[in-house]
């Protein structure tokens, strides 16, 4: 095995990491600093996009693909036939510095097959971070990945050098983990989740900020949102390392993640986003990634190879992610028991609106900023911008045009000074049939080619607005 | 900046006005051209009052929206202005103006393309270990990019070349970066230093493995990674030896 040169540890262990959705870079500001390399900025950096689309902005790498877990939809399971290799924390040290400094990447995504044990595991990827960190004076972006049934101090010792981490859900339910990963529990996953999230509520206290993440443009603030008193939430103690600690160091200043294999199981959108708003509510993760899924193993309880991954549903559990985290929509609002599934027509919130056109028509030069951010064809920056433009008075729909507002969707749903832009019905199955005939060919092509395209909620890439790469980070499935 | 302020000062009636970068425009009939001279207290006069009397925010647009590539920028820049000491502050976001749709649009395509060029430009390293980074950008982006690298990466030489207008962002290491013109002799004898790196092949091992081949989406890729960038990237270099050479 050690015969493998950089070169095919590099090919082995990058294609072995590439169906973990998250590539994000943001999060967290970090000046750079004499005497060491990197910085980070706070909306995150794209710095290359590969052939699916998907942003790079992070090597993203198993430090080892060597696993004694036989997790049924993973490529990487004990029992496939597969090239398996290891690189030592010298050589992601190398690679990570170097790479950063030709500007290839933001920063490290350090994730590993479990090598003889979890904490075996846990042991080789700090070594490889500590020394990143503190041989290498490396201040660029780490993400790195918790493995279940690693011990608590491990991972405490990680968050203090990570800036993010993370801990895959893989399945929706507790049931489907147990069929298709038999040597992972439920439990096993959300208890370093929950050391994690305590760790972060510690930091953030001792650092006088809210214990609960910052959430987007005042969220929290929405009389339905999701993060409404997120910041009341109860702080576990049951720490290992002490906490004089936490009011030293960053812990895992830019939040954890997780991410749940889509299209594997039976579960339904319902289920699915109910598990992402508690996870959002009750563990206050920064993101959910969903990642639709790639058979590549021959299993007979999992699709068949050559099934395409469910690319449009991944897209519209997107979606509506971004309507509980930035629009303050709740999944009840979205989903029920008898509607479980997204409309594959229309996006969530165009599907929301039409069901609800009590609310509407919405003067455009009255609404409040939440009522405006529930019109369909209005986001975060137009919304904002309409606010600030009519204190200098009253707006058309010209005006808003120009703000960023997508009228094609909007202007079934709004007035200025009181008049709607065309001669309009306001009922459901009229709107439906002209929204519809709009975007049925973007969605034949989502559907049939197995083409996607990103999509993209702001209309530019800012400057000022967090979270931008995370915008046009896509997923697919996962292993650990 | 100064010839904002020469057409200020000349009481000309601003609807008389239009003004021209030198060398972006062609010569009309019946106009009287007047040459504007770099003077420093007037440049200074300038920025201060749209520091002072519009709002710092409003400086940062003006000079994303000088370094645009639109050949109209001066003038647009001038007519904001007029509305900008009219209506002070509020008058960035008041999109009911022609000149303040105007001045935001471009000032967005030259912030979005230097936050583009942030994760796109591409170092590669020379003999003695610097760094050298060749661009070709739309908007004249050196200035708005430098400042990140200089923080980023204090300890390293670094150079940043805008091969279309010949500028050169140099950064020797612990000091401030500098812009300088650079002599096609001077471009050469860097590309003399080029040598072979082992990264830039392990770069593009990784950007090959790490795309899922069931979801490929070129037209997606395209969309987020338009190809005009991708011709001094080291990735998508696979032909050339080097985007240097």
């Amino acid at each position: 095995m050690s015969e493998y040169t950089l070169e095919d540890k590099l090919r082995i262990l990058s294609d072995a990491a590439k169906y973990d959705a998250a590539c994000t870079s943001s999060g967290v500001d970090r000046k750079g600093a004499s005497g060491s390399l990197g910085s980070c900025q706070a909306s995150g950096i794209c710095h290359t996009f590969a052939s699916d689309g998907r942003c790079i902005s992070l090597l993203k790498i198993l430090l080892s693909n060597e696993c004694v877990f036989d997790c049924r939809y993973c490529a990487n399971r004990r029992s496939n036939d597969i090239e398996r290799a290891s690189f030592t924390p010298d050589e992601v040290c190398t690679l990570t510095m170097e790479f950063y400094r030709r500007n290839y990447i933001e920063g490290l995504f350090l994730s590993s097959g479990v090598r003889q044990s979890p904490d075996k595991t846990t042991e080789l990827m700090y070594e490889a971070i500590y020394k990143l960190r503190v041989v290498h004076k490396f201040r660029g972006y780490i993400h790195v990945k918790a493995i279940p049934g690693a011990s608590q101090e491990l991972v405490e010792r990680m968050g203090f050098l990570a800036d993010r981490m993370s801990i895959n859900l893989e399945l929706p339910t507790a049931d489907s983990l147990k069929t298709l990963a038999p040597h992972k529990s439920r439990d096993s996953i959300t208890k370093p989740m929950r050391l994690i999230q305590s760790g972060i509520a510690m930091n953030r206290l001792a650092l006088n900020k809210n214990p609960a993440m910052d959430r987007a443009y005042g969220n929290d603030m929405f009389k339905n949102s999701i993060f409404k008193d997120s910041g009341m939430r109860f702080i576990d103690t049951d720490k290992k390392l002490p906490s004089a600690r936490y009011e030293r160091e960053d812990f895992v200043p830019a939040g954890q993640s997780t991410q749940m294999i889509i299209g594997a199981t039976q579960e339904t959108d319902y289920q699915i986003m109910k598990v992402s708003q508690a996870l959002y509510t009750g563990f206050d993760l920064k993101r959910v990634f969903y990642s639709a899924y790639v058979p590549v193993n021959d299993d007979s309880v999992l699709p068949v190879i050559g099934t395409p991954p469910p690319l449009l549903r991944e897209h519209r559990l997107y979606q509506a992610d971004w309507l509980l985290r930035y629009y303050g929509f709740t999944t009840d609002e979205l989903l029920s028991e008898d509607r479980p599934n997204f409309n594959i027509l229309l996006d969530p919130k165009c599907d929301w609106a039409l069901r609800h056109l009590e609310y509407f028509p919405v003067e455009i030069n009255r609404a409040d900023y939440e009522t405006l951010l529930k019109v369909p064809g209005i986001g975060v920056k137009s919304a904002r911008r309409i606010i600030k433009a009519r204190r200098c008075g009253m707006l058309n729909f010209d005006d808003i045009k120009h703000m960023g507002v997508v009228l094609k969707r909007a202007v079934y749903f709004i007035t200025c000074l009181g008049k709607t832009m065309i001669p309009l019905r306001i009922e459901e199955n009229y709107i439906t049939n002209c929204l519809t005939s709009n975007d049925r060919r973007d969605i034949h092509k989502l559907s049939d080619y197995n083409s996607y395209r990103q999509m993209s909620l702001f209309d530019d890439y800012s400057f000022n607005a967090p979270y931008t790469a995370e915008d046009t980070c896509k997923a697919l499935s996962g292993q650990l | 900046m100064c010839c904002i302020y020469d057409a200020w000062a000349s009481k000309a009636g601003h609807e008389n006005v239009r003004l021209m970068i030198d060398g972006e425009f062609e010569y009309e009939l019946f106009t009287e051209y007047i040459m504007s001279e770099t003077v420093h207290e007037k440049f200074y006069k300038v920025i201060r009052a749209i520091q002072q009397k519009i709002s710092m925010e409003a400086y940062t647009v003006v000079y994303r929206a000088a370094m645009s590539f639109e050949k109209e920028r001066l003038d647009i820049i001038y007519r904001f202005l007029i509305d900008g000491f009219k209506y002070g502050g509020r008058a960035l976001y008041d999109y009911r103006l022609e000149s303040v749709r105007q001045i935001n649009r471009i000032a967005k395509k030259a912030g979005n393309e230097s936050h583009l060029f942030l994760g796109f430009i591409r170092f590669e390293e020379m003999k003695n270990r610097v760094l050298f980074a060749q661009i070709e950008p739309k908007c004249n982006v050196l200035t708005l990019v430098a400042p990140h690298f200089e923080e980023r990466m204090p300890d390293e030489n670094w150079i940043i070349y805008d091969k279309k207008r010949r500028l050169a962002a140099i950064h020797p290491a612990g000091r401030q970066y500098y812009i300088s013109m650079l002599t096609d002799a001077e471009v050469e004898q860097i590309r003399d230093m080029y040598e072979n790196d082992t990264y830039e092949f392990l770069w593009r091992v990784f950007f090959n493995t790490i795309g899922i081949d069931e979801r490929k989406n070129p037209a997606c890729q395209r969309n987020m990674l338009p190809m005009w960038y991708r011709d001094c990237m080291t990735e998508f270099a696979e032909d050339k030896k080097s985007c240097v050479v």
